[in-house]
């Protein structure tokens, strides 16, 4: 049963062909892009939602933390639909890969870091230390505060492979048993079906969540670096 | 777990590469950001031209020779 159930999370290849970039690339496919003027119904919608969201998001950086607006939107788009496309039976999520999660952590966390180090460092250097702390205090802190800041990136990406993986198992385990007890006891299906479409119903949120979190954190490490 | 198959990760981390930073960058470069219709200032006012200073009724549509 393990072999099965983890099945869903094996990238999928064909003949050592990767199939998984073409499935990496299909949300791109579902935003389209146009030179129009006016444009039509699901572009406009889909530009007016990232406006939206942009403004949401990015109003409380200054100048230069502004100019990552582009890549804050593509990320936050690139989750959202690649984590909503795979709530569809029988779908291969990317994002449930910690290798796709950490190369997306890593590079955005040490782009923030590196940018704070290099433009104000002595500002990124004193967040080592918070303000008001004993004397004797100061080596334990310091050590824990660096611990703390190397773990944002590691903490990014296995909180978002965590989170989609084990909804998706959830969701996979909860509908088996809804179908072994179908022939058992129907009462009980039917609970377990009720279960299965409030946890089907949890999983769109947390698909968005996910993506949002992700991004607002990334902003915040901007934030505090810029 | 498969996912900690490392043969993997290198088309894994490739193609979300590709897709994030490019295309999608890409895609989104291309919105247009509207500016909210604003007055245009008025400027000057017309100036009446000499006939116009004055109401005369051969302007009157009922009169002009048509």
């Amino acid at each position: 049963m393990n072999e099965n159930l983890f099945a869903s999370f094996i990238t999928p290849m064909i003949l050592g062909l990767p199939l998984v970039t073409l499935i990496v690339l299909f949300p791109s496919l579902l935003s389209p892009t146009s030179n129009r003027l006016i444009n039509n119904r699901l572009i406009s919608l889909q530009q007016w939602m990232l406006q939206l969201v942009s403004k949401q998001m990015m109003s409380i950086h200054n100048a230069k933390g502004q100019t990552w607006t582009l890549m804050l939107m593509s990320l936050i788009l690139f989750i959202g639909s690649t984590n909503l496309l795979g709530l569809l039976p029988h779908s291969f999520t990317p994002t449930t890969q910690l290798s796709m999660n950490l190369g997306m952590a890593i590079p955005l966390w040490a782009g923030a870091v590196i940018t704070g180090f290099r433009n104000k460092t002595k500002a990124s250097l004193a967040h080592f230390l918070p303000q008001g702390t004993p004397t004797p205090l100061i080596p334990m802190l310091v050590i824990t505060e660096t611990i703390s800041l190397f773990i944002q990136p590691m903490a990014l990406a296995v909180r978002l492979t965590a989170n989609i993986t084990a909804g998706h198992l959830l969701i996979h385990l909860i509908g088996g048993a809804t179908l072994a007890l179908m022939s058992i006891s129907t009462t009980t299906a039917f609970i377990t079906f009720i279960v299965l479409i409030l946890l089907t119903i949890l999983e769109f949120a947390v698909a968005m969540i996910q993506a949002y979190v992700f991004t607002l954190l990334v902003s915040l490490y901007l934030h505090d670096n810029t | 777990m498969p996912q900690l198959d490392t043969s993997t990760w290198l088309t894994m981390i490739l193609s979300m590469f590709l897709v994030l930073f490019i295309i999608f960058q890409m895609k989104i470069s291309k919105h247009n950001f509207y500016y909210n219709p604003e007055l245009t200032s008025m400027g000057m006012p017309k100036q009446n031209t000499p006939w116009e200073t004055k109401w005369t009724k051969i302007y009157l549509p009922l009169s002009l020779p048509l």
